[in-house]
Formats: structure tokens, sequence, C-alpha cells
């Protein structure tokens, strides 16, 4: 079978496309390594060969990996970590439901339960002015102390879990979309079957592990310049072939 | 002359055919399951010139042993030796130790597999990377339930502790004999598997490509000198051919 040096050539650039855009995972996920809540994403290399001719490789994908990241507690009581599968939902400014692992909630001058960005979170209850201590238990129902001293259940929080959660639409900010890929939100009371348990002053940590990583960066790096001499020698090759007949 | 032309411009076209392999093994060092693709070389037609002497009245006709015509590219086979193993703690991301290949449904039929990224689609289908449907020991598409899945060394699957599947497992006694590579990853072979050993599968870990880098920088090396010399040889060839039609049978 005859083979184009042109196309051996289209196989090292369409290679070395591929490792770059890794680059950019990889840089994400690194940078995230603080990021409470935040999933690593994997890229997906394939194969890619058509009626036996070899057309190197192609980034089939990225995906999230899923994986519970490690909890570690805090001093405030609005830090709910979840310990299982789920997610909590937030409402966006543009109405839309978005959906985080992250659980540092703070409230805001409106008494609701906010995160980072100031997104509200979806849940069933209400906190009244001068309320303190704020917790919740494994099974999502939230206390607080009012004014008097009283202690009292003031609502629940449930989760949202989906088939494919690898699959949800990284929206910024930490949060997810649903999306065809992840198949359909479905709700639950926390410590439910298939659902995870909550806990107040805790925080979950990404899932990124930086030795993993960094030994991902070096491989990739090593796999780019390969490619990088392939193309090269390709090019030297041609232009031989150009400069067969001499002056 | 003109023969060594053709040969030294055969060994051109073979080394372009090599580099294109190395490319492929290359660009897929980080794609797991992948099966490197190794290239041979044969020689190409032999002549056999004859001696006659310059007596045109002479008869005699001696034949002076062969001579090669130059190389061209071989069988093409798939290098099917294991590939190492990466820890990903992904619970879909599957293994095999030892001689075996997961089977999966795509629209051109049943394949066959070593890439273990598998995935729950939105349908609670178990879907390689490609989206392709993977089958159970029965040939049947796998329905995960909602739940932990854990996988057993045999491919037994479970989801929170019962029963769901097994994964069907194909395994060959001569992979290299009885299986083809098609599509990107996927291996074509018998409907039921040939072989007797029985791997194991390992759940949380993917099997690395089996190209092996060192290798592939020394074939690079290799062909991209032996295509110089090639190129080279060609224009000697060439001079010798120009002094031939300036000087040959020129008086004075």
């Amino acid at each position: 079978m005859a083979s184009s040096l042109f196309q051996t050539l289209n196989i090292s650039r369409q290679d070395i496309i591929s490792h770059l855009l890794d680059l950019d995972v990889t840089s994400s996920n690194l940078a995230n390594v603080n990021t409470a809540g935040y999933k690593t994403t994997r890229s997906n290399f394939q194969e890619m060969l058509n009626e036996q001719m070899k057309e190197g490789t192609l980034l089939r994908s990225t995906q999230a990996i899923t994986t519970q990241g490690t909890i570690r507690t805090s001093t405030n009581s609005l830090d709910w970590a979840i310990q299982g599968e789920g997610y909590f939902s937030v409402t966006l400014p543009d109405g839309t439901i978005g959906y985080t692992r992250d659980g540092q909630f703070a409230l805001d001058a409106d008494l609701n339960l906010v995160n980072a960005s100031g997104y509200p979170l979806v849940w069933d209850g209400t906190i009244e002015e001068g309320m303190t201590n704020i917790s919740v238990s494994s099974t999502g129902v939230v206390t607080a102390t009012d004014a008097e001293g009283v202690t009292a259940e003031v609502g629940t929080v449930q989760l949202t879990r989906f088939p494919n959660p690898g699959g949800l639409t990284d929206n910024g900010n930490n949060i997810l979309l649903e999306s065809d890929i992840s198949g359909v939100a479905q709700t639950g009371d926390p410590g439910s079957e298939n659902f995870g348990t909550l806990s107040g002053y805790h925080v979950e940590n990404s899932n990124i592990d930086l030795a993993q990583e960094m030994t991902h960066l070096i491989t990739l790096q090593r796999a780019l310049s390969m490619s990088l001499r392939a193309f090269q020698q390709t090019d030297t090759m041609i232009a031989e072939a150009i400069n067969l007949r001499k002056a | 002359m003109i023969k060594g032309l053709y040969s030294a411009v055969s060994a051109m076209v073979m080394n372009a055919t090599r580099q294109q392999a190395i490319s492929h093994n290359i660009a897929n060092i980080q794609t797991p399951g992948f099966k490197q693709v190794l290239t041979t070389v044969q020689g190409f037609m032999q002549d056999q010139p004859v001696y006659t002497s310059g007596n045109l009245q002479s008869t005699i006709i001696e034949y002076v042993g062969n001579l090669g015509l130059g190389s061209q590219i071989g069988q093409e086979y798939v290098d099917y030796g294991q590939g190492a193993m990466q820890k990903t703690d992904n619970p879909l991301d599957l293994a095999f130790q030892g001689n075996g290949f997961f089977t999966v449904q795509t629209p051109d039929g049943n394949r066959y597999t070593r890439d273990g990224r598998f995935l729950r689609d939105a349908e609670n289908n178990l879907v390689t990377v490609d989206g392709y449907q993977v089958l159970d020991d029965a040939g049947q598409p796998i329905q995960l339930p909602d739940g932990e899945i854990s996988v057993a060394y045999d491919g037994a699957i479970t989801v929170n502790g019962e029963a769901v599947a097994t994964l069907g497992i194909g395994v060959f006694a001569d992979p290299a004999a009885e299986l083809q590579h098609t599509e990107g990853n996927l291996f074509t072979g018998p409907a039921a598997s040939t072989g007797d050993e029985v791997p194991q599968v390992v759940q949380g870990v993917l099997e690395s490509s089996n190209a092996n880098p060192s290798q592939l920088m020394t074939q690079l090396v290799e062909v991209g000198r032996s295509y110089e010399a090639a190129q080279k040889l060609v224009q000697n060839q060439d001079e010798l051919l120009g002094k031939t039609i300036a000087s040959l049978g020129r008086i004075g």
C-alpha cells in the first residue's frame, strides 16, 4: 500500500493538536487543586484507523472523573460536604438550575443560603432574622437557633444525582449543568438509597491528585516532543524527495 | 544502471510507509488498550543477470547469480503484547491481566477491544468512550441499575452487591492470526473464543498503549537515515548515468 508523506505529516499534526488540548485540560486540573468539590477531567484519546488507513489519534472526549474527594473539617457550620453521590442545586442568575459539589454556603443580606458566587441554594425552608447556628444533619435536615435560644428544624436540603455525572456540562465557577449525556436528574433525600450523606463543618477537597497530574504533564510533554520529532523528520524526508535531482 | 535507480527509489517508498506506521504508533502512545502496528521489509523481485561474451557468434550464456531489485514493505502485523497497567481508581475503567478482549457492539457488527474505558450513558447502558455498547457473556448489551458498580476478576458485574451481568470476554489462542485490526482500537475475529486461558479483569485500572517510546525513537532514526541513504544512492545513480551519456562513446 502506497503512502503519502503528506498524509504522515497530517498524522503528526493531528497528534500535536490533540496533545495541546490535553495540555489545556491538565492545566485546568492543576489550577483547581484547591477548588472545593472540583472533579478532575481526563482527555480520552482514540486511535483513528479508516479502512486500514492509519490516521493517528483524535481527542475523542473529555470526561470528568467523579470519584469522591477527601473531606476536611472547617470552622463554618455552613460548610456542607457530600459523602457519596449527589449534587447541591443552585439557581443561576438566568433562572436555570446548576449543580455543584462545593457546599461552602453563606447567608446573604436577604437571608438566603448562597454559594461563593452568590447563587441561592435550592432547598425547602427559610431562615428568619436573628437565627444563628444553622446546621445540617446527615440526612439533610437543617436546624437553626432563633433569637430566644430555641433550636428547631427550619427546612430540608435534597440532593440530585445523574446516571452519568461525568457527562455534565461544565458551566465554569464550579457549576455543572444537566446535558443529554449526563441523563435526567433524579432528586432524593441525603442518605437514601444511592444518595450520599451530608456533614456540616466539612468541605470536600477536589479529587485531583497532584502527583498524578504532574506525572501526566511529564508524559504529555514527552509525547508531544516525540510527535514534533516525527513531524520534523517527515518534513526532512519530503525535502529530500524534492531535492532528488541534484542541481 | 536503470535497475539500480529503481532499487534505490523502492527503498525510499518503503521507508515512507514505515514512517507512517511509526508516526501512527507515536500518535497513539497515550491511547489506552492500543496495540502497536509493526511493519516488515522484504526484498522486491530478483533478476538473474547473464554474461555473454562480446563475440556475436558465441552462444555462451552464463548466469552470474541473483540481483535484487530493491525492497518493498512486507506484511503488517499488530503486536498484541500486554501494555503497562495504569491505576486510575475510576470504577468504570477496566483492564485485562492476560490474554483477553472485551466484546462491544458497533453499527458494523461485534468487535473486540482491550480498551476498557467504559462509561454509564444517559440510559444506564455500559458503553465505551466511542459510545458502543459493551456486551455480556450472552452477547446482550449491559444495563446497569443505579448504584455502586464493582467488577470481579472473572468479569462479573455487581451493582450495590447484586449480580447484574458478566462481561463477554473473548480469548484467542493466536490473536495475531485470528484477529484483524479494523477501526480504531477495535478488532474483528471469530464469533466465539478459541483459547482456554482465563484472563483476569482488573477494576480501576487501564492498560496503557504497548508502543514503546525508546523503540519508536530508534525506529524513527533508522527510517530517517535509511531514507537519506536511499536518496543519496538515487543521486549517485543519476550522476553515473549522466556521465555515461556524456562521455561513453566519445572518441578522442
